[in-house]
């Protein structure tokens, strides 16, 4: 008799079980990497729905189109001093003597296919990337999804805001254009500006007296290589704690601290997290099409004896910007040696106190509430009103000094002095948060009182019967309203342990799915 | 100050009458000698004097034209003399004085440095600021006046430019540029150490000190560009032999070709205002929009 | 083969459940209509894709590249909104921490086990310990020492010479009968003029506001020859070009943070941020008509730092 069995189509289909050949590709992987107990948990993950949730994801998408256009850019641009005579298609520059890196920059501008765009892009997505972790570290103070457990989840994306920032301004800088030169000159004082050390840390950073021939290349690994392996390591970090510590959600129906409702991972938090990926992506695709941004080949190349009125740097150092220009001429220097407080303070000390809180702030509210407890749940801004007033008031402190960046723009647009808006500015920069603090504790508190408040609310239909009386009755509530929730279900097909093997004899628990 | 007696009343209005009248004799007297406009003064050679490539004079040696291949100075006509003389006694006496010296016609109360001397001026700097309009000054008290639709054509600017100049001729003459040959590399070498602190590198203009202010020079003809460079005014500082006249054509070109017509290849170009406008639009348009694209995507509390 | 796994059974939600439905009424309608935004985003796409093969300008490759993009992103939303069971599900947070037994064991297998090496080696431990400490603070070196030199003196002085011409950019000598009353003129030390140095470090400015000798302080004499000024053009805030000269004010305004210098009394700050005058250049007339410094700036140029007295 022959060993060999007939497989018919039928029979073949059937042997391979009930998921056919693509469960039998699974099954192989699993074999190898025993990962269809993980794979399935993690496709069960809940992630609640909320919108303010989808801030990080717009911070994290355009840090994904930062690294895609700027592995784009890195193959053409030189990070080089060494003067070149540019040869071109921009008429005002033809035949002058630049930099190799600025020389780069223009002909990525104007002569490599695509390389306009792609500028554009990168530097479109990093004004996003700066503003999203902005708006979404806001959400995350404002709701307290700060405390327990997830502190370090804070420093962490704390640390990725400054290091955003960082490599914002680093690579900004990395075209050597006037305007930008004009910015690497203010941070080689700001670093000599230090007490003791500040000499010897410029001249370490700029290789020697600015500007030397050593910071555009050094500038280009760090923003190129260091910062971003460090900012994709803290985000997987950051998304890691995420995943494992679960996302917080607000209260409400079927909520509890001890459960998270909203879709899982697949297909639907799938679906929707990269539909919003491609929106991003298109978007900043929009922006850098449409709106010109940096056009360094108006600036020219950076010379160190020139310069341009009206000039600030990107918007997330307007705030650095604006209060060096408000700070008044304080130095001390009758001891042997010069402390430029007008620098020290507002460029080295100020940042230092206010990231410095930041990074304190989940202990400070720790003791200062004595609330030990784990948070699942997320608050109100409304129902926590000194922390909500206590954050307005020093945002609103950052959104005024940003505004001060621009006080030669307002007096030329609002036809004062310059000297008026100066004043002004140093007098708002008290009042702004001493009115803002107990204004929005009252907003807190008004609303907390309204009943409802911020809910939906059903609408009345008011009638007026034939006496001339108004009579308010409830709408009748539409029964396929989109945004009625129903009742929290589990995940469709879930696993329970069998009975009596809830506890191995290894005394590792089993988990319930 | 019904409740005050008659007498203590018109004591406190006779003194306040001295005090006025004291202030004003005192102002008058003071504006009694103004010192004559600085001369336009350089020995370097084709730099808006007669040291030039070529010189015209006329019949009783007086210059009327200068200059080289970059930049040629004319001398207004002389026959435009009484035309001149009439309209600016009609437009321009009543705050310049009617010979032009800065002295008003007695009569006339209180004086300052808004009524400046012209005499030595040149025609050039006359030319200038009737030309853009900014003169005859619609707010003599304004620290700095205005750029607007001019009061003159070109044949009446040239007509008292020609008049003032002959009360005490002075330089430079008005010229007209030849862009011809011009080196606009150079132009925005020059432009950013020269112009742009004042007038930022795009051109746009901005606020200065004390209600004074850098004019855009987006819509300036080419012209007044070098009438400006030349003569200084106002506030702005005077480039005589700090620039050629060939550098003066290059910067002229480079700002009505390159800052008038901006590459803007990129797509809008937002203002020309820098970071600032840049922000906003990121902000606003970019984080704002994908927020409320974040609004659709998630859901809402009940 | 299956014994290491977990026995478990499965048990499944009826289908009809309403969490399981899309959340569209017209759930076919709705199908269409992503259909569509998929179609246009690929058209698009291929648009993009046409667009730089004929080199179109950067707008439109962006609008293609941009617009494909988004439709087909807002087409996945609302697949993933819609058209996919509309939930809301629910998971249980299960305790984050550890049972005091697994933690008892795990604080005991570090610090028990550390303790007995520690314990039976301390010399040894306490040598690696010191060895690794110097390590990682020699490490340092070579990283931060290597960088650039050492400052020294260097921020005290700049090239200006007793003599040193007067140019600008050009190369052009400043001759005392260059300027008018009211110009200004940016120089260097003849020579340095096209160096990162003289640029960066020695760039000056030279105004003219008068036609005689002009004294700004007391011991300044003659520094002013002929109504010729010379102040550094380095702000001394932050190091900016003060290049913004209004000649009627005879003032210098620093075009980045509108700090306002007084030329006639020495460059004194009297409004913003910048703390002390611009320096002067002390410069003279030679016998044939040059502008030249006598002698090096008085004092470091430039913003403030801590060796500077």
């Amino acid at each position: 008799m022959s060993k060999t069995i007939i497989r018919t189509k039928r029979s073949q289909k059937e042997a391979l079980g009930p998921y056919g050949s693509l469960g039998k590709v699974l099954g192989e992987l699993d074999d190898r990497l025993g990962m269809a107990k993980a794979g399935r948990t993690f496709m069960d993950k809940i992630f609640p729905d909320h919108w303010s949730f989808m801030l990080g994801e717009i911070a994290l998408y355009s840090f994904v189109v930062l690294l895609a256009t700027g592995v784009f850019l890195g193959l053409y641009y030189v990070p080089s001093q060494a003067l070149v005579t540019y040869h071109g298609s921009y008429a005002p520059l033809e035949g002058m003597r630049v930099t190799q890196a600025f020389a780069s920059s223009i002909d990525l501008s104007f002569a490599v296919r695509g390389g306009m765009l792609m500028r554009q892009m990168h530097h479109w997505a990093c004004d996003i990337f700066v503003g999203a972790i902005v708006v979404h570290m806001a959400r995350v103070f404002f709701t307290g999804a700060f405390r327990k457990p997830r502190e370090l989840n804070w420093s962490i994306g704390l640390t990725m805001l400054i290091l955003a920032i960082t490599n914002g301004f680093l690579g900004y800088s990395l075209p050597d254009d006037l305007v930008s030169g004009t910015g690497l000159r203010i941070a080689y004082s700001i670093m000599l500006s230090i007490p003791g050390v500040g000499t010897y840390l410029a001249y370490f950073v700029f290789g020697g007296n600015f500007p030397g021939t050593s910071v555009i290349p050094r500038f280009f690994i760090l923003h190129e290589l260091i910062v971003p392996a460090l900012i994709v390591g803290l985000v997987s970090a950051h998304l890691f704690l995420l995943v494992r510590q679960k996302h917080t959600q607000f209260g409400g129906r079927g909520r509890t601290e001890t459960n998270v409702v909203g879709s899982p991972m697949f297909p639907v938090f799938i679906a929707k997290t990269n539909g919003f990926l491609l929106l991003v992506t298109g978007g900043t695709a929009l922006l850098g099409a449409l709106a010109q941004i940096n056009p360094i080949w108006q600036f020219g190349p950076y010379d160190a004896s020139k310069i341009s009125y009206a000039v600030q740097p990107d918007w997330y150092m307007g705030f650095l910007d604006g209060i060096l220009r408000i700070m008044p001429a304080w130095s001390f220097h009758n001891f042997g040696h010069t402390i430029p407080w007008e620098v020290t303070f507002p460029a080295v000390i100020f940042p230092g106190i206010v990231f410095n809180l930041c990074y304190a702030w989940p202990t400070i509210e720790r003791l200062y509430t004595k609330d030990n407890n784990m948070h699942n749940l997320l608050d109100r801004p409304r129902d926590r009103p000194k922390r909500t007033a206590a954050g307005a008031a020093i945002f609103s402190v950052l959104a005024l000094l940003f505004i001060a960046s621009s006080t030669d723009v307002i007096a030329n647009f609002l036809h004062v002095s310059l000297e008026s808006v100066l004043w002004s500015m140093r007098a708002l920069v008290f009042i702004v948060p001493a009115v803002t603090y107990p204004v929005t504790l009252k907003i807190c508190r008004e609303l907390q009182a309204v009943h409802d408040g911020g809910k939906r609310k059903t609408p009345n239909v008011v009638t007026r019967s034939a006496t001339g009386e108004y009579l308010a009755t409830l709408a009748p509530s539409v029964v396929d309203d989109v945004h009625h929730e129903l009742e929290a279900e589990l995940v469709p097909t879930f696993i329970t342990a069998d009975a009596g093997t809830s506890l191995s004899s290894t005394g590792v628990r089993s988990v319930e799915r | 100050m019904s409740q005050f007696p008659l007498r203590l009343r018109s004591a406190v209005l006779t003194g306040l009458l001295i005090l006025t009248s004291s202030l004003l004799f005192f102002a008058a007297g003071a504006h009694a000698d103004v010192p004559l406009s600085s001369p336009f003064q350089t020995s370097r050679a084709n730099s808006g004097t007669p040291k030039s490539d070529h010189v015209s004079t006329d019949k009783s040696g007086q210059v009327t034209s200068y200059g080289n291949s970059a930049i040629t100075y004319n001398l207004p006509p002389a026959a435009l003399q009484n035309l001149g003389r009439a309209l600016y006694m009609q437009n321009c006496a009543s705050c310049h004085g009617i010979e032009a010296n800065g002295v008003p016609p007695t009569g006339t109360s209180g004086t300052s440095s808004n009524f400046p001397n012209l005499l030595g001026v040149g025609p050039a700097a006359i030319d200038f600021w009737i030309e853009s309009g900014r003169m005859p000054a619609a707010e003599p008290r304004d620290v700095q006046s205005k750029r607007k639709r001019a009061r003159f054509d070109h044949t009446q600017a040239m007509a008292i430019a020609s008049w003032v100049n002959s009360l005490h001729p002075g330089l430079p003459l008005v010229p007209t540029v030849n862009t011809t040959g011009a080196d606009v590399v150079n132009g925005a070498s020059l432009f950013a150490l020269n112009c742009a602190a004042c007038h930022t590198i795009t051109g746009g203009g901005d606020a200065l000190a004390a209600h004074t202010y850098a004019p855009s020079l987006r819509n300036i003809p080419g012209y007044q560009v070098a009438e400006a460079i030349r003569t200084g005014p106002g506030n702005m500082p005077r480039f005589t032999g700090n620039l050629t006249d060939a550098q003066v054509r290059d910067i002229v070109t480079y700002v009505t070709v390159n800052i008038q017509h901006p590459v803007n290849t990129g797509g809008l170009g937002l203002g020309g205002l820098g970071p600032v406008a840049e922000g906003f639009v990121g902000l606003a348009l970019g984080v704002g929009f994908l927020a409320l694209a974040g609004f659709w995507v998630g859901e809402r509390n009940d | 083969m299956t014994e290491h796994r977990t026995p478990v059974s499965l048990t499944t939600v009826s289908e009809s459940a309403e969490n399981l439905q899309p959340l569209a009424k017209n759930p076919i309608a709705v199908e269409r209509r992503i259909a569509v935004l998929f179609l246009a985003g690929m058209l698009l796409e291929v648009g993009f894709g046409w667009s730089y093969w004929v080199n179109s300008p950067s707008w439109i490759l962006g609008a293609t590249l941009g617009g494909g993009l988004s439709l087909m992103g807002i087409g996945l939303i609302a697949w993933g909104k819609y058209l996919m069971p509309r939930g809301p599900f629910v998971e249980e947070r299960h305790d984050l921490a550890s049972t005091s037994d697994e933690r008892d064991a795990f604080a005991g297998a570090i610090i028990e086990r550390g303790a007995s090496v520690v314990k039976r080696r301390k010399v040894l431990g306490g040598l690696l310990g010191g060895g690794l400490g110097v390590f990682s603070v020699t490490a340092l070196f070579p990283l931060i020492r290597s960088l650039g030199p050492l400052p020294k003196g260097s921020l005290f002085h700049t090239d200006w010479r007793k003599g040193s011409y007067a140019v600008d950019i050009t190369g052009h000598r400043i001759h005392v009968d260059d300027l008018s009353i009211g110009s200004i003129v940016t120089v260097f030390p003849e020579g340095l003029q096209e160096t990162n140095n003289g640029q960066a470090v020695d760039q000056t400015v030279l105004i003219r506001i008068s036609n005689e000798n002009f004294v700004t302080q007391k011991g300044r004499e003659t520094w002013g020859p002929q109504g010729y000024l010379a102040y550094s053009k380095l702000c001394s805030h932050l190091g900016c070009p003060v290049g913004l000269y209004e000649q009627q004010l005879k003032m210098l305004v620093c075009p980045c943070h509108q700090s306002m210098f007084d030329v006639t009394n020495g460059a004194i700050p009297n409004f913003g941020p910048a703390p002390r005058p611009l320096p002067q250049l002390p410069i003279y007339v030679d016998a044939a008509g040059y502008i030249r410094a006598q002698s090096d700036f008085k004092e470091p140029v430039g913003p403030g730092f801590w060796e500077r007295s």
